[in-house]
């Protein structure tokens, strides 16, 4: 994983990612949480499809190409659920 | 007892058709409605609407929906409420509906709602005109919502939103974006009448459980926080939440 260096990886960065996830056309994801790790930005959330994550990586590595980035986003799962909550 | 099945932030697309549907495709046997939380589309385009209402139409029982921030970016609002309705899908905005479930008659209040925050850290209507418009934006979408909630004429009134009504089902979330994910004024609303239940969706990183300051069950039925294709909720008793005494006394 190529390191970059501090100066790259700094406040308005990550605040560029955060918005570039919201407003890029193609991905309009709000979900996904990113935090500034030493030398990495890690992104935390679900989306709904493999395809948006692999969007939304492919985004990142095209706007910032030295940036690190470890992706721990997961499918949400939608099966049915198991019990129903009793409100009374 | 009245089975109700609720879901937010599916952000409908191509790639999404037919994740849903397996489970949908049980709720006949299963519950009375379906209320979808909002955010149905990615950016708010009747094309991703028309895949909303290919999964969520058609299910054979009734779809009761309101629209969230993303069913508003492309500004296509009345052509994604056309796909939905001419599948069936009820959408709600200020407005609200009772269906008869044959154990008693549920009334649904439903409203997109918006942001400013709760209790002690909320936006005022102060200073720029477009702070002013942002606190009347909200004030106006809860009024509404509370008037359509005291006026349903029903057994069991269930209120549905985009935004959050308070903050407990926003734990999770970064405390500084509480205002941008919901306002007091929405459970203030929700208050005002004998409420049993109020779902919404919008905070993807909250939780599910929270209760307004008067009592009222709260849940985030967000998909990423539910993380099943819906979730279940029966209301027992068909037994009405008194109103908290300062709302009885002025309405």
């Amino acid at each position: 994983m190529t390191q970059i260096p501090s100066d790259q990886l700094g406040d308005y960065v990550e605040a560029e990612i955060q918005r570039l996830l919201a407003e890029d056309t193609a991905v309009a994801e709000q979900g996904i949480t990113v935090t500034r790790r030493e030398h990495m930005l890690v992104l935390t959330g679900e989306v709904e499809t493999p395809a948006r994550r692999e969007q939304i990586l492919h985004l990142l590595a095209e706007h910032f190409p030295g940036v690190a980035v470890r992706a721990e986003i997961g499918i949400t799962r939608a099966e049915p659920p198991v019990d129903a909550e009793e409100i009374s | 007892m009245m089975r109700i099945a609720a879901v937010g932030d599916v952000h409908m697309d191509a790639d999404v058709v037919g994740r849903f549907r397996p489970a949908l495709e049980l709720l006949p046997d299963l519950a009375d409605v379906l209320l979808l939380a909002g955010d149905l589309t990615r950016h708010g385009t009747a094309a991703e609407a028309r895949h909303v209402a290919t999964e969520f139409g058609g299910l054979g029982l009734p779809v009761i929906a309101v629209l969230g921030n993303h069913d508003h970016h492309c500004d296509e609002v009345p052509g994604v409420i056309d796909e939905l309705t001419r599948a069936g899908i009820q959408v709600l905005e200020g407005t609200g509906t009772v269906i008869d479930t044959g154990h008693g008659r549920l009334g649904v209040a439903g409203a997109k709602g918006f942001g400013g925050g709760f209790a002690g850290r909320c936006a005022s209507e102060f200073g720029e005109p477009e702070m002013k418009a942002f606190v009347r934006t909200t004030a106006r979408i809860a009024d509404r919502l509370g008037t359509t909630l005291r006026e349903l004429d029903c057994d069991v009134r269930v209120a549905l939103t985009h935004y959050a009504p308070v903050p407990d089902t926003l734990t999770g979330e970064p405390p500084e974006i509480y205002p941008f994910l919901g306002s007091y004024l929405l459970g203030q609303a929700i208050d005002s009448a004998p409420t049993a239940l109020a779902v919404h969706g919008h905070a993807h990183a909250g939780c599910e459980r929270g209760l307004t300051p008067g009592g009222v069950r709260v849940r985030n039925v967000a998909h990423p926080v539910i993380r099943h294709a819906y979730a279940l909720f029966h209301i027992n008793g068909a037994e009405p939440v008194e109103p908290p005494r300062e709302f009885a006394a002025s309405h």
